[in-house]
């Protein structure tokens, strides 16, 4: 077996469409994936309406959809060792020659792609039921801010899988991060809205520059800078998987973790 | 005193057994931190959007924080007989299904009341929200109201998760819709007049509008209506609960199989 | 991280010579449980004591003892998903430890089970899966997963959903699957636990074929029938320690010439069968309680001695219901290396049979 770019793209798109196929085979995962980010557009557009916003329809669709894309990642890659681990094919893929990282990338790259279901839902109503232009989610711009969220947001949920392998209670904290990273990324509630403190945290999330670079491509403002950050910050959280994952993996080994459901 | 075992020691014996929030990391991230999350979240909206002050998010979160504990935990509680391939031994045995039923329900009611508790406890803290002496008598009915008949609707559908897979995903569903219906978040106003109606069949509707109204200053006469308005709501989940559960056994008595999961 | 993917290339002066698949030097495990959480209790269970063996290079070894014996940690420290707390082992020269990639890509490893596959997925999906993640050469896949498929017995049901296989299609889909990468040692856990005899006995010859293809397999098992038909050699272990180890043919002749008298008796005390155990002869005593309040006493011994009589005579203040005899099973030589060497279970602990 050898690690050629060749090998590792093929092995990308082979555990991509096998990871998909699995998940979208799954009727909760896919009602859950679309039905949250509509609840909370159609909580938003009614508040719009009830603030007298009527042109919010949009933005509040689009942010629905990032956070659907984020909760698509955080749960399905915060808890990809636990499923994989109760199906029981962790130890095969801790047991194989490829190497761990490459062998969990697909499996986040699947729950963000999963997590696009919900963008195109939530824009989908916007434009069906609340009368929205489809103009803004055509242009290029806005397909390669979210293509890059995705992306980006799959790096992070590869450090999450990592970090929580030796958790097994990982969906408790999977609960918990929901809100916090809507918040923080500003998908619905500004960050202006928070205290100032919290706004340094922010910068360090690739979610918040993916989600401030799709909102510049619909309102049409510059949209590289964001991209940009969001793509280094991301490849940093990249390389924090790459130092963690050899380091759990190991105590995985040590402490017999593997098989526990 | 048969009955009275039955009703408090099976009731909390079975709330360790199938309860799978009840590990101390899955109660606090599910159970105290997510709701707590999800309470700050509509607070900045609220404040972003200008819609409605801190109190009527605070007030409307933490009779929602109630619906982990119950719904999840009242169709665990049900739902998790037939996944654990125990629900033979329960069908055969001889006990009183109202004892054991209700038995069932009380773990989750108190459970629900104690996260209530907390969720305001936080909120107060962070954001700096009072509730006004004279309003606690009236928020404390709201909350044990509100959290008992919220569990007989956890408790129904688990009822309907005995003949039906998939119980997390109708109680994924009913949750959304406790969010979106019950005016928690979004004021009865600014609600579709469809979905407004639908909310009053909901469990919490009332008990959150009766809390709200104790906090206001409403006249107790007033904030009793809402509490009885909400006791009724609970009355009919209870009685809906008791006719599935009753159903079910006679089915699975006369050749339906409830053991399949 | 790289560099150990490629170790198949590079280290030779690490490899041991090349005549052993599998060694292993006093190889130990220790789990550590942790209960409570107001006040939290720690508790070691030895799961592995000391274990030392080696498998020759196709050869068909066989790990037999019953639940918990340590089996199943033995083949995971083997196949590199369970770190030893002391001691070493070698998979065809590489140190488990400081080189588990290398491990990996020379070994299957196939448990029981109706867990280790993607249920939502056919079995084709599953197999073209894990031979990317196993490295199978992209040129060769599609013909290697024919080929396992048709060896398996799965052609024609490859891409139906695997939650509708029965638990023998799955076992079988499992062992296609170990065998992806063309492994030179295959680990076998239970098999064909949970599996019908006739597709047992499938598993079975599909396992003497590998074997007699040049494989080394080395399968853990509690059944003693299946260790004696397939393996050339059979380590007994109990409790973490191996109480046993050589060709089954030896094994079962330390009891072959045994004879077992069955006594259905009422009233049974210890005091009868440490009566029983002093008589000349007699090997070991067990007794089986049934909730009726009978007891059946199995007392084994010498084929040469004459015990009958002496043994009824112990027995007689006690009500027998029926006595019976017969010659030594492979089940009670079985049963007779699992027992401790005290107490009212059957058997003592035996030397080693043949070398360790």
């Amino acid at each position: 077996m050898t690690t050629r770019p060749g090998r590792v793209i093929r092995f990308t798109l082979v555990g991509l469409r096998t990871h998909l196929l699995y998940m979208s085979r799954s009727v909760t995962t896919v009602l859950f994936t679309i039905a949250t980010p509509v609840l909370y557009s159609l909580i938003a557009i009614y508040l719009s309406h009830a603030a007298t916003h009527p042109a919010r329809v949009i933005q509040a669709s689009v942010a629905a959809g990032l956070m659907g894309i984020w909760s698509s990642v955080l749960f399905q890659s915060g808890t990809a060792f636990q499923r994989q681990r109760r199906l029981g094919v962790l130890e095969l893929i801790v047991g194989a020659p490829t190497p761990i990282l490459l062998a969990l990338f697909p499996i986040t790259l699947a729950t963000a792609v999963i997590g696009a279901y919900a963008m195109a839902t939530t824009v989908f109503c916007a434009v069906v039921f609340f009368g929205a232009s489809i103009t803004p989610f055509l242009s290029p711009l806005f397909l390669a801010a979210v293509l890059v969220c995705i992306v980006t947001l799959g790096f992070v949920g590869v450090l999450m899988a990592c970090s929580f392998i030796m958790l097994r209670n990982a969906y408790a904290l999977v609960n918990t991060l929901e809100h916090p990273i809507w918040m923080l990324s500003g998908m619905m509630v500004p960050l202006s809205a928070l205290p100032g403190w919290l706004h340094p945290l922010s910068w360090l999330l690739p979610s918040m520059w993916g989600t401030q670079a799709v909102r510049d491509s619909v309102v049409g403002g510059p949209v590289a800078v964001p991209i940009t950050i969001a793509l280094g910050t991301g490849a940093t959280y990249l390389a924090l998987a790459v130092f963690t994952v050899k380091r759990v993996e190991r105590r995985a080994l040590a402490l017999a973790t593997l098989t526990l459901a | 005193m048969r009955t009275f075992r039955v009703t408090l020691i099976g009731g909390i014996i079975s709330y360790r057994a199938l309860f799978h929030w009840v590990r101390p990391a899955s109660f606090v991230g599910s159970l105290l931190a997510a709701p707590l999350f999800q309470l700050l979240f509509f607070v900045f909206l609220g404040r972003a959007l200008g819609v409605a002050d801190d109190r009527f998010y605070v007030l409307g979160n933490v009779i929602l924080s109630a619906t982990g504990a119950c719904i999840f935990g009242g169709a665990m509680g049900v739902a998790n007989e037939r996944v654990y391939g125990t629900l033979g031994h329960v069908l055969l045995s001889t006990c009183r299904r109202g004892a054991l039923w209700a038995g069932r329900s009380l773990p989750y009611a108190v459970n629900a009341v104690a996260v209530m508790v907390f969720t305001l406890a936080c909120a107060t803290a962070l954001l700096g929200v009072r509730m006004p002496v004279g309003s606690l008598a009236g928020l404390a009915a709201a909350m044990v109201v509100g959290s008992l008949s919220c569990t007989a609707f956890g408790i129904m559908i688990g009822a309907i998760g005995l003949r039906f897979r998939n119980v997390d995903t109708i109680a994924d569903a009913a949750m959304m819709l406790l969010v979106i219906a019950t005016g928690a978040e979004v004021p009865h106003s600014a609600l579709p007049i469809w979905l407004d109606g639908i909310g009053l069949f909901l469990p919490l509707t009332n008990a959150i509008d009766a809390a709200r109204g104790s906090v206001d200053g409403l006249a107790g006469s007033a904030v009793m209506i809402d509490v009885g308005r909400e006791v009724l709501v609970g009355v009919g989940y209870a009685g809906l609960a008791a006719v599935l559960l009753k159903y079910f056994e006679y089915r699975s008595r006369s050749g339906l199989s409830l053991d399949a999961v | 991280m790289w560099r150990q993917v490629c170790a198949r290339q590079s280290d030779a002066a690490d490899r041991l010579a090349e005549s052993a698949a599998i060694e292993s030097a006093n190889l130990r495990r220790v789990y550590t449980v942790r209960t409570g959480w107001r006040r939290r209790t720690t508790k070691e269970i030895h799961a592995v004591q000391g274990v030392t063996f080696s498998v020759e290079r196709g050869e068909l070894f066989g790990l037999l003892g019953p639940n918990g014996a340590g089996k199943t940690t033995i083949i995971k420290m083997l196949n590199t998903l369970l770190l030893p707390t002391a001691g070493s082992a070698r998979v065809l020269g590489y140190d488990v430890v400081k080189h588990p990639v290398a491990v990996r890509q020379r070994i299957g490893y196939v448990f029981g089970g109706d867990r280790g596959l993607y249920d939502r997925l056919s079995g084709l999906d599953n197999l073209r899966f894990f031979a990317e993640l196993y490295g199978v050469d992209p040129a060769v896949q599609r013909r290697r997963i024919g080929t396992l498929l048709d060896m398996v017995g799965l052609i024609g049901r490859e891409r139906e959903r695997v939650e509708g296989y029965s638990r023998g299609m799955r076992q079988r889909l499992h062992i296609a699957r170990g065998l992806l990468n063309e492994p030179e040692v295959l680990f076998l856990d239970e098999p064909s636990i949970g599996v019908d005899p006739v597709a047992a006995r499938d598993l079975r010859a599909i396992i003497k074929e590998l074997a007699a293809g040049g494989t080394t397999v080395l399968l853990t098992t509690h059944y003693m029938a299946e260790a004696d038909e397939l393996c050339d050699r059979v380590a007994v272990i109990v409790a973490g320690r191996f109480k046993a180890l050589g060709r089954p043919a030896d094994i079962k002749a330390s009891v072959v010439n045994d004879q077992v008298l069955e006594i259905c008796a009422r009233s049974v005390r210890d005091v009868h069968l440490d009566a029983l155990r002093r008589l000349p002869g007699v090997r070991s005593v067990g007794v089986d309680n049934h909730s009726d309040g009978a007891s059946v006493i199995l007392v084994r011994a010498d084929g040469t001695s004459n015990f009958h009589a002496s043994a009824i005579r112990t027995l007689n203040d006690l009500w027998i219901i029926r006595v019976n005899t017969r010659q030594a099973s492979l089940e009670d030589a079985y049963i007779a290396l699992m027992s401790p060497a005290q107490g009212t279970g059957i058997g003592t602990q035996t030397s080693p049979v043949g070398p360790l």
